[in-house]
C-alpha cells in the first residue's frame, strides 16, 4: 500500500486561516486568551491551571478520551445551559466559560478515580512504578479517601503476560489509556499491540492472541517509556544480580552502557544530562562487583570488525549493510523483515563483544576460572534482555552476559541498597585490558554515533591517515533518516550512508532498499528515537516522553571532545586484544568469537473467519 | 391505543396511576403499534434513551431496569471508566435488589454512578444507557421503594436491543460501530468478521454502497459523516495479501443432509447473500444464473472503474469455498420454470432474477429498435461487454442520457469513455432531487458530464430510422403540496432539439417479461414485479421466495444483499418447521421505526473537527479515458483516524411483554 497526501483534508485550508485567531474566554472566572484549534486542556496548561489527566499525553498527541478524569464544566457562549466535557478532546471556543474546580466536578474526579481502581491491582507496595506513578498522583490530587468498588476478583480476571524475558504486561495494573498502543503504532510503526476483548474484558493484547514473547513486537520498550502505571515494565532481574554479587564464589563482571552514564543522574537529582561515569563506577564497586568494564570499550571493538566487514563488503559491491548494534533492531528484522538478513552486519553488538571476551580473554588475560565469572550488564535497553536468551550467544549452556539490567532497575538496586548516587566520589576504571575507550565508543550511544565511529576509522584503514576533522556535522542532525555521502577516498571513493532512529523510519528505509530503489552502502539503525541515551531501559519521565534525548546526546559528544583519543583502532587495549588474542580484525578467531547469525522467525498469521467470529461479539446474532 | 399508566419521555414526566380519567396535562405522544409485541403477547412497558413507557403498571421497575443494564454491560466496549466500570456496578446492584437482596450499592449509590455514566461517558452507549434508571430514580423512586419492599421481583419476559442511528439506516443492519471500534482497537479483520455477519460482499459494498449509514452519521453534526463506506473498503482489504482471512466449509457449524437443497435464482448480490447465508445453515445451495459470470447487476450494471471485475469475482468465490455451486447459462422462463426445481428436488426456491428490462420514456418517436436507443439497463450491458472484450462497441457524436439515479449516472460517466464527443444528462427534476449518489454525481460532473435539471424529453428525433437528437423542454417546480412535496410540470413552448447520437433512457427497470410465466404461479404486483410479504418475502407460491430488484424493483446493492438474509432466514424456518418465525429483532426495529425512536438530537458541546478521509482518485482528465478502478484504498494510518471519528451513537432499547417472546429474544 503506498501512502499519498490524498488524506490532507479539504479543510487544511480553514484550519490555517484560524490558527491565527484569538479567542476570548474565561478559566475559573479568569480571563484567558484560547487558541484556535487548541484543546480546553491546552489552553489551561498555557495559562498554568492545573487539570488532572491520566490517558492523555501531550508529547505524543495523544488524548483518546477513555480516562474520563480531565473533566471541566463549560458554559458556551450564549447558551444557558453548563456541560461536563473532557478538557483533552474538547477545542477552545470563542467565550467559553470554563471552570475546573467546581464541588461537582471534584466529586465527579475523585468517583472517577475510585471507579478506575475498582479492578486495579491495589498492592501498589510490590509495583515496580511504586512512587513514581501518575495514578497514585491523581488518585492524591483527587481526594481519594474510600476505595468502596474495589473487588481482588475482577483484578484476578486481568491478565499478565510474563512470557518474555524482557517486558512483562500486567494488565492488572492498566488503566486503559493506549498510549502503549499509540506509541507502538504511530511512534515506532510495529503496530504489535491491539486493544483486546470489551466492557471489563477490555485490555492490550498482542496481534493475532500471540504472547509477549512470540508476538510481532520488538521490545523496543518505547510502550514502557509512556505507560502511566506499572502495567508496562522490564524484568526485574534486580535480585538476580544482587545474588551474584553477593556470591563470594563468583566473580562477577559488570558492564555498563554508553548512554547509561548520561541517563542515570537525574534519578538522584542531577541536572538530566550529567555524566554520571565515575560515580557509577564506585556505585558498582560498592555493590560487589569484582571487576567493572566499559561496554564503551566494546564499541571501539565493533567499530573494528564492523567497519572491517563494511569494507569488505563495499570491495564486493554487496550493498547496503545494516549496522547490527540494537537488538530491537535485530528483532524487528528477523520478525518483519528477514528478507533483508543478509544485509546485516554479522559484528556483535558491543554488549556481547564484552561478555564474551569477558569470559574467555580476560580469565586469560587475568589468570581466573571463567566458570566463576558472571557478567551483568546495565544498559539504557530491554531488548538486551531479548539478547542475552538468544540461543546464538550462548556456548554449552554458558550465555556470554549472564543479566542485563536496565538504567531504571540499576537506579532500583542502588535504592535498595540505600546507595546515593549523588553523595558518591567518583572513581575511574582500573581494569587494563577492557575498560578503555575512545571518543568514538563513547558516541554509540546516540543516533548517528554508530556511523560517525565508523567513519573515522574506515577513513584511516582506507587512506592510511587520520581523517583531519573528527566531528561529522553533516551526521549529526536529529531527523529520523539522515542520509549522506562521505569521500572515504583510495580505492572505495564515495560511500552514501544513511542514518535512521526510530522504527517508523526504519521502516521507510527498510522498504526502500528491499524495492530496489536506494543506492546507500551503509546504514546504521537504533530502533529508539533518538537512540540509546532514549532506550526503552531509561529513566521513565511522567508526563513526558523523551524530554532529555538532546541534552544527553550533547553530553555524549563532550566526551567524545574531551578523549584525547577519539578514534576506536587508536584505543591501546583494542589493539593489545588484536595483538595478544584475535590476531587481526575478522580473523578466524575474530570471527569466532565476535560475530554472530540471525534467523527468520517472521510472525505467518492467516485467521479464518470462524476463528474472527469465535472472537467478535455477536450482536444481531446471525449463527 | 395503548393506555400509558406512567413513565417519562424527552424530559416530560406522565403519571395516570391514580388519574384513570386522564385528565392529566400533559399529553403522551401517541405510539403506533404497541399493542402486542408479537402474536397475543402484549407489551407491558417499553424503556430508552429518552425515557420510558408503562402500560401496566404491576411492571417490575427494578426488573426491566436491571435488564436494560444487562445489555449495557454487555456492549461496553470497555475504554472508558464510568461506562466500563459503571454499567457492572449498577448491572449487579440491579440484580440484587431483583434478587430480594441488599446490594452494598443503595439507591442513591446507583443514581449518584448512573448520573456520572451520563454525564461523563465517552460514546453514546454510555452516555445514554443510564437515563430511563435515573429518571425512574428521580421520578418514581416510590414505586421502586415500594418494590424493593416487597422483596424478589417477579419474573419478567422481554427483549433489550442495542442500536445506533447508522445501523437502523443501514438495510442490512450492519453494526457499523463496531466494525469501526475493531479498527480502532487494530483488528481490521474483526471488522471484516462483523460485516461477514451479513454478507459476503464487503470490497464491493466497500465501493459502491449508497451508504445510507453515513446519511444518518450524527457526526456530521459536527463537521462531515465518517467515512463508512472508505472505512468498509479497507478492511474489505483483509480478504487480500499474505495475512488473507480464509473462508472455508469449517465454517458450516452443522452440515444438513443431501436432501437439504435449495435453487437460488440468480447470481446478483441478493441471490449470493441468501445463497452465503443457507450455506452457513448447513444446505446445499445452487445458484442458476442466466449470464455466464456471477454478479447480476454487480458485474453488469456497475461498471470497471467503480467495481473492477476481480474484486467483485474474488467475492462470489466465496460461495464455492463454502460449498456452493454456480449454473450458468441458465435462464428462468427460457430454460426451466419454477415446477422444474421442485421436480429437481429443491425444498424452496429464492428468486433474484433482477429487473433486467428498461422501461421507456413513454414519449412520440421511441421505438426501442431504432438506431441509437438504448435503455441504460441494456447500454451497461454492451460496456460490459467491451470492457470484457467480448464485444467492441464504441460511440460516437453526442449522447444524450435521461435519468437521475445511480444508473443514469453510470451510463453517463460510461458513455464518456466509450468515445462519446459530448455526454448530456437531462433530469425533469433538481439537482437536489436527484436519487443519484451526491458523489456520483460530483464525479460525472467533473468529468465532463453536461447536466441539464428540469427538462424532461417530448420526442425523439430520427431519421432514416436513425436517433439524430431528442426535443426536450423545460419544467418547472409546482407550489408544494400538504406533506411539503414539490412536483414538476412542464413549461410550455420551451421545446428545443438536443443532438445526439444515441439516446439512453435510465429511468427505471422492471422484471424482463418472459422470465415468469402464467404456469410457474408466482404473482407479479401493479409495476411488473414479484408481488412478496415484507415481512418474509414469501411470494404468492408456498416454497418460492423473492428479494433484490424483481421483488422491490430497481434498489441498491446493500438492498439486496438485505434481502437475501432475510429470504435465508425465511427458507430455513419455512424448510424445517413449515413456516417462517417471527424475527424478534425485526419487530423491535419496526416499533423503534414506527415510533421515531431514535431522536434526531443535536450535539451540544463543541467536538474538535476532523475532517473525513477521502480516497486517494486519479485525476479526471486521465480517468474519465479509462475503465481501470478510479479510487485507491486508504492507508492504515487514515484508517485508524478515520475509525477515531466515530462518536458510537449506541442506543439502548427494551420491552417487558406478557409472555416469553417467540423465537427467542
Amino acid at each position: 500500500m503506498t501512502s499519498s497526501d490524498v488524506s490532507a483534508a479539504p479543510a487544511g485550508a480553514t484550519a490555517t486561516d484560524t490558527t491565527a485567531r484569538e479567542l476570548s474566554a474565561t478559566i475559573n472566572g479568569q480571563p484567558v486568551t484560547g487558541r484556535a484549534g487548541e484543546s480546553i486542556l491546552e489552553c489551561a496548561r498555557r495559562h498554568g491551571v492545573y487539570i488532572p489527566t491520566l490517558c492523555e499525553l501531550a508529547d505524543i498527541d495523544h488524548t483518546p478520551g477513555t480516562c474520563r478524569v480531565c473533566l471541566v464544566e463549560i458554559r458556551t457562549k450564549g447558551s444557558s445551559k453548563t456541560h461536563l466535557v473532557t478538557s483533552c478532546t474538547t477545542p477552545m471556543e470563542d467565550g467559553i466559560e470554563i471552570r475546573t474546580r467546581t464541588a461537582a466536578l471534584r466529586a465527579m474526579q475523585r468517583l472517577q478515580v475510585e471507579l478506575l481502581l475498582a479492578d486495579h491491582d491495589q498492592d501498589c507496595a510490590t509495583c515496580i512504578r511504586h512512587g513514581k506513578c501518575d495514578l497514585q498522583d491523581v488518585a492524591q490530587f483527587v481526594g481519594l479517601t474510600q476505595n468502596r468498588f474495589f473487588d481482588p476478583a475482577r483484578v484476578a480476571a486481568r491478565p499478565v503476560d510474563d512470557s518474555s524475558p524482557a517486558l512483562i504486561r500486567n494488565m492488572q495494573r492498566c488503566i486503559r489509556c493506549q498510549r502503549c498502543i499509540a506509541i507502538c503504532r504511530d511512534g515506532q510503526g510495529v503496530d504489535a499491540l491491539i486493544q483486546t476483548g470489551s466492557g471489563l474484558e477490555t485490555a492490550v493484547g498482542l496481534r493475532y492472541g500471540l504472547t509477549q514473547k512470540n508476538s510481532a513486537c520488538v521490545t523496543c520498550g518505547q510502550c514502557v517509556l509512556v505507560c502511566p502505571t506499572g502495567a508496562l515494565g522490564e524484568r526485574d532481574e534486580t535480585d538476580r544480580a544482587l545474588e551474584m554479587m553477593y556470591d563470594p564464589e563468583l566473580i562477577t563482571v559488570v558492564q555498563f552502557a554508553p548512554a547509561v552514564r548520561v541517563g542515570f543522574g537525574e534519578e538522584f537529582g542531577l541536572p538530566p544530562g550529567t555524566n554520571v561515569e565515575g560515580q557509577i563506577i564506585t556505585a558498582l564497586r560498592m555493590l560487589g562487583a569484582d571487576i567493572v568494564l566499559d561496554t564503551n570499550w566494546g564499541a571501539d571493538l565493533v567499530i573494528m570488525e564492523e567497519g572491517t566487514e563494511l569494507l569488505h563488503r563495499l570491495k564486493k559491491k554487496q550493498r547496503p549493510t545494516f549496522s547490527s548494534c540494537c537488538p530491537a533492531w535485530i528483532n524487528f528484522v528477523e520478525r518483519h523483515y528477514p528478507d533483508i538478513i543478509p544485509m546485516l552486519s554479522s559484528t556483535k553488538s558491543p554488549q556481547q563483544c564484552v561478555g564474551t571476551l569477558a569470559k574467555t580473554y580476560l580469565p586469560e588475560k587475568m589468570g581466573i576460572d571463567p566458570k566463576k565469572i558472571r557478567v551483568i550488564s546495565v544498559m539504557p535497553c530491554i531488548a538486551k534482555k531479548d539478547e542475552i536468551a538468544r540461543r546464538q550467544l550462548s556456548h554449552d549452556g554458558v550465555p556470554e552476559v549472564d543479566v542485563v539490567l536496565s538504567t531504571r532497575e540499576f537506579a532500583r538496586l542502588l535504592q535498595r541498597e540505600h546507595i546515593d548516587l549523588k553523595s558518591l566520589e567518583p572513581s575511574g576504571f582500573d581494569n587494563p585490558y577492557m575498560s578503555e575507550y575512545s571518543g568514538a565508543g563513547a558516541i554509540f550511544g546516540t543516533t548517528g554515533g554508530v556511523m560517525e565511529a565508523a567513519i573515522r576509522t574506515m577513513y584511516f584503514v582506507v587512506n592510511g591517515k587520520e581523517l583531519e576533522h573528527v566531528e561529522i556535522e553533516e551526521l549529526r542532525g536529529f531527523e529520523g533518516v539522515r542520509t549522506a555521502t562521505v569521500a572515504l577516498g583510495g580505492e572505495i571513493g564515495d560511500v552514501k550512508i544513511a542514518m535512521c532512529h526510530g522504527l517508523k523510519p526504519t521502516r521507510q528505509i527498510v522498504e526502500l532498499v528491499r524495492s530496489g530503489k536506494s543506492d546507500l552502502d551503509f546504514i546504521e539503525i537504533m530502533a529508539c528515537p533518538g537512540g540509546c541515551v532514549d532506550g526503552g531501559g531509561t529513566l521513565r519521565s511522567k508526563k513526558a516522553y523523551l524530554p532529555h534525548a538532546l541534552k544527553r546526546r550533547e553530553t555524549l559528544f563532550g566526551i567524545d571532545r574531551k578523549k584525547a583519543v577519539r578514534q576506536s583502532h587508536r584505543n591501546e587495549q583494542v589493539q593489545a586484544l588484536y595483538r595478544d588474542y584475535l590476531g587481526e580484525p575478522d580473523s578466524e578467531k575474530a570471527h569466532h568469537l565476535l560475530h554472530t547469525w540471525y534467523t527468520d522467525r517472521k510472525i505467518e498469521m492467516t485467521q479464518t473467519v470462524r476463528e474472527v467470529w469465535a472472537d467478535i461479539k455477536m450482536g444481531g446474532k446471525v449463527y | 391505543m395503548t393506555e400509558v399508566s406512567y413513565g417519562a419521555w424527552d424530559g416530560v414526566v406522565f403519571d395516570y396511576r391514580d388519574d384513570t380519567s386522564r385528565s392529566a396535562h400533559n399529553a403522551f405522544p401517541v405510539l403506533k403499534n404497541f399493542d402486542e409485541f408479537d402474536d397475543g403477547n402484549r407489551i407491558r412497558a417499553f424503556f430508552g434513551d429518552r425515557g420510558f413507557f408503562i402500560f401496566d403498571p404491576t411492571v417490575s421497575l427494578i426488573d426491566a431496569l436491571w435488564r436494560q443494564m444487562v445489555e449495557a454491560a454487555d456492549q461496553s466496549c470497555g475504554k472508558c471508566t464510568p461506562c466500563r466500570m459503571g454499567t457492572v456496578l449498577v448491572r449487579d446492584a440491579l440484580d440484587a435488589l431483583r434478587r430480594g437482596e441488599t446490594p452494598p450499592l443503595g439507591l442513591d449509590g446507583i443514581e449518584t454512578i448512573a448520573d456520572q455514566m451520563t454525564a461523563t461517558s465517552m460514546c453514546g452507549l454510555g452516555q445514554t444507557c443510564a437515563k430511563s434508571l435515573l429518571t425512574a430514580l428521580r421520578d418514581f423512586r416510590d414505586v421502586i421503594e415500594a418494590e424493593i419492599e416487597r422483596g424478589p421481583q417477579p419474573e419478567q419476559h422481554g427483549l433489550a436491543y442495542m442500536t445506533a442511528p447508522c445501523i437502523e439506516a443501514c438495510p442490512s443492519r450492519i453494526n457499523v460501530p463496531r466494525y469501526i471500534d475493531y479498527i480502532r482497537d487494530g483488528k481490521p479483520e474483526h471488522s471484516l468478521g462483523v460485516i461477514l455477519q451479513k454478507y459476503p460482499m464487503a470490497a464491493t459494498c466497500g465501493r459502491v454502497c449508497v451508504r445510507f449509514c453515513e446519511m444518518a452519521c450524527r457526526r456530521k453534526m459536527v463537521d462531515e459523516a465518517v467515512g463508512i463506506k472508505t472505512l468498509k473498503r479497507y478492511v474489505a482489504e483483509q480478504q487480500t495479501g499474505d495475512n488473507a482471512l480464509r473462508f472455508g466449509r469449517e465454517l458450516i457449524a452443522q452440515p444438513l443432509g443431501a436432501d437439504m437443497r435449495v435453487a437460488v435464482v440468480g447470481a446478483g448480490p441478493a441471490g449470493i447473500s441468501c445463497a452465503y447465508h443457507l450455506l452457513l445453515h448447513g444446505y446445499h445451495v445452487d445458484i442458476l444464473e442466466a449470464m455466464q459470470e456471477p454478479g447480476g447487476m454487480a458485474a453488469m450494471g456497475i461498471p470497471s472503474y467503480r467495481l473492477p471485475k476481480k474484486v467483485l469475482h474474488a467475492e462470489t468465490d466465496i460461495i464455492t469455498e463454502l460449498g456452493g455451486r454456480f449454473v450458468f447459462n441458465k435462464a428462468l422462463g427460457r430454460d426451466y420454470g419454477i415446477d422444474d426445481l421442485f421436480s429437481r428436488g429443491y425444498r424452496a426456491v429464492f428468486l433474484a432474477i433482477g429487473c433486467q428490462q428498461g422501461t421507456r420514456l413513454g414519449v412520440e418517436g421511441e421505438d426501442p429498435l431504432t438506431a441509437g436507443y438504448k435503455s441504460g439497463i441494456a447500454f451497461l450491458l454492451d460496456v460490459h461487454d467491451h470492457v470484457a472484450g467480448t464485444r467492441k462497441v464504441t460511440l460516437y457524436g453526442d449522447v444524450v442520457v435521461v435519468g437521475g439515479g445511480n444508473v443514469a449516472m453510470d451510463c453517463a460517466r460510461s458513455a464518456l469513455r466509450m468515445g462519446a464527443a459530448k455526454v448530456h444528462l437531462v433530469y425533469r427534476r433538481t439537482r437536489e432531487d436527484m436519487p443519484a449518489d451526491r458523489e456520483e454525481v460530483e464525479a460525472a460532473e467533473k468529468e465532463g458530464v453536461i447536466f441539464h435539471f428540469l427538462t424532461n424529453p417530448v420526442k425523439i428525433v430520427t431519421d432514416d430510422d436513425r436517433i439524430t437528437g431528442v426535443a426536450i423542454g423545460a419544467m418547472r417546480q409546482t407550489i408544494a403540496d400538504g406533506r411539503g412535496r414539490r412536483g414538476v410540470e412542464p413549461v410550455p413552448d420551451t421545446e428545443r432539439v438536443l443532438a445526439c447520437t444515441t439516446l439512453i433512457a435510465a429511468i427505471g427497470q422492471q422484471v424482463r417479461a418472459e422470465t415468469l410465466r402464467a404456469d410457474d404461479r408466482v404473482a407479479l404486483d401493479q409495476w411488473n414485479c414479484v408481488k412478496v410479504d415484507p415481512t418474509d418475502l414469501a411470494t404468492s407460491r408456498p416454497g418460492v421466495f423473492a428479494g433484490g430488484d424483481c421483488a422491490s424493483g430497481p434498489s441498491t446493492l446493500i438492498h439486496a444483499m438485505a434481502n437475501g438474509l432475510k429470504a435465508a432466514r425465511s427458507i430455513d424456518d419455512w424448510i424445517r418447521k413449515g413456516h417462517v418465525c417471527f424475527q424478534p429483532r425485526s419487530r423491535m426495529r419496526d416499533l423503534l421505526n414506527d415510533n421515531q425512536m431514535l431522536a434526531d438530537d443535536a450535539v451540544e458541546v463543541p467536538v474538535k473537527p476532523q475532517y473525513r478521509v477521502h480516497h486517494p482518485e486519479l485525476d479526471p482528465e486521465v480517468r474519465k479515458l479509462m475503465f481501470e478502478e478510479v479510487e485507491q484504498t486508504i492507508t492504515p494510518e487514515q484508517a485508524y483516524r478515520e475509525a477515531k471519528r466515530c462518536m458510537r451513537c449506541y442506543r439502548t432499547y427494551s420491552v417487558i411483554t406478557e409472555n416469553p417472546i417467540a423465537n427467542g429474544a
